[in-house]
């Protein structure tokens, strides 16, 4: 028996979501984010929130831009460390290059504020096409919240 | 995601609740802009029951507001949350989208 020693202890635990890349499955983002945080109760606030900000816009743009449309699979996996939340996102969809760099749109813009919005609010954005899945990483840095 | 309306006659205040992504954001903008075809272009968006918003929401906003600024009218936002007021900054629309603290503040002028 293993005692009060949980299988997964919280810190090597991987918070994993898999199925279609479809707007009705971004409340399950939330929700995976969420189970993260709620088993690590030292997690600031706020860095949850803006780090929920940052990976959904990234999940948008699967859901928005994915093709095939509806039949687009991804896989996000959430881990918490010490320092860093971070999460990894496969999807399935066609190749895509996302335009890194680009600055916030003005305040005119109805849209293109997802990707800046969340390379703002991480410290690390990667993406790299492998054979068969676009690939997502996205790292933030916990407790460096400038004031908001 | 629902949305509440109420017609008070000199304004219209609309009332998102939960998440205001690219699922709600799409029906809100069309009924703004229903409104504001009708003359409808004094609206508050009372945020007060919005735990979350993303870029599609913001856009949402921010196209209510031209619109209704483009027929004499405005747009104001109310009861904003944490993470909206965050996005908000972020992204520098806090300058033309100023939060008010209730519904009735944003009627200021009406």
């Amino acid at each position: 028996m293993a005692g009060d020693v949980p299988e997964d202890a919280p810190e090597g635990k991987e918070y994993v979501l898999e199925g279609f890349a479809v707007p009705d499955q971004l409340d399950a983002v939330h929700s995976l984010l969420a189970q993260a945080a709620g088993d690590h109760p030292d997690l600031d606030p706020m860095d949850v929130m803006l780090f929920e900000t940052a990976i959904i816009e990234i999940a948008n743009n699967v859901v928005e831009y994915g093709r095939p449309e509806g039949e687009v699979r991804w896989k996000f996996v959430i881990r918490v460390h010490k320092d860093t939340i971070e999460a990894e996102l496969d999807d399935t969809g066609q190749m895509f290059m996302p335009e890194q760099g680009k600055a916030m749109p003005g305040e005119d813009a109805e849209g293109g504020r997802g990707l800046p919005m969340a390379e703002a609010l991480l410290d690390k954005i990667e993406f790299k096409r492998l054979t068969d899945t676009n690939h997502w990483r996205m790292v933030r840095r916990l407790g460096q919240t400038p004031q908001m | 995601m629902s949305f509440e309306e109420v017609d008070k006659g000199t304004h219209v205040v609309l009332a998102p609740e939960g998440k205001f992504n690219l699922v709600a954001a799409p029906p809100l903008k069309a009924r703004i802009d229903d409104l504001v075809a009708v003359g409808k272009n004094r609206l508050v968006v009372d945020l007060g029951a919005v735990d979350f918003i993303d870029s599609s929401g913001l856009g949402a906003l921010i196209g209510g507001l031209k619109a209704a600024r483009q027929q004499g009218g405005d747009l104001r936002i109310a009861a904003a949350g944490d993470q909206v007021r965050a996005v908000l900054k972020l992204t520098n629309l806090d300058r033309i989208l100023s939060p008010y603290q209730t519904v009735e503040e944003a009627l200021h002028g009406w």
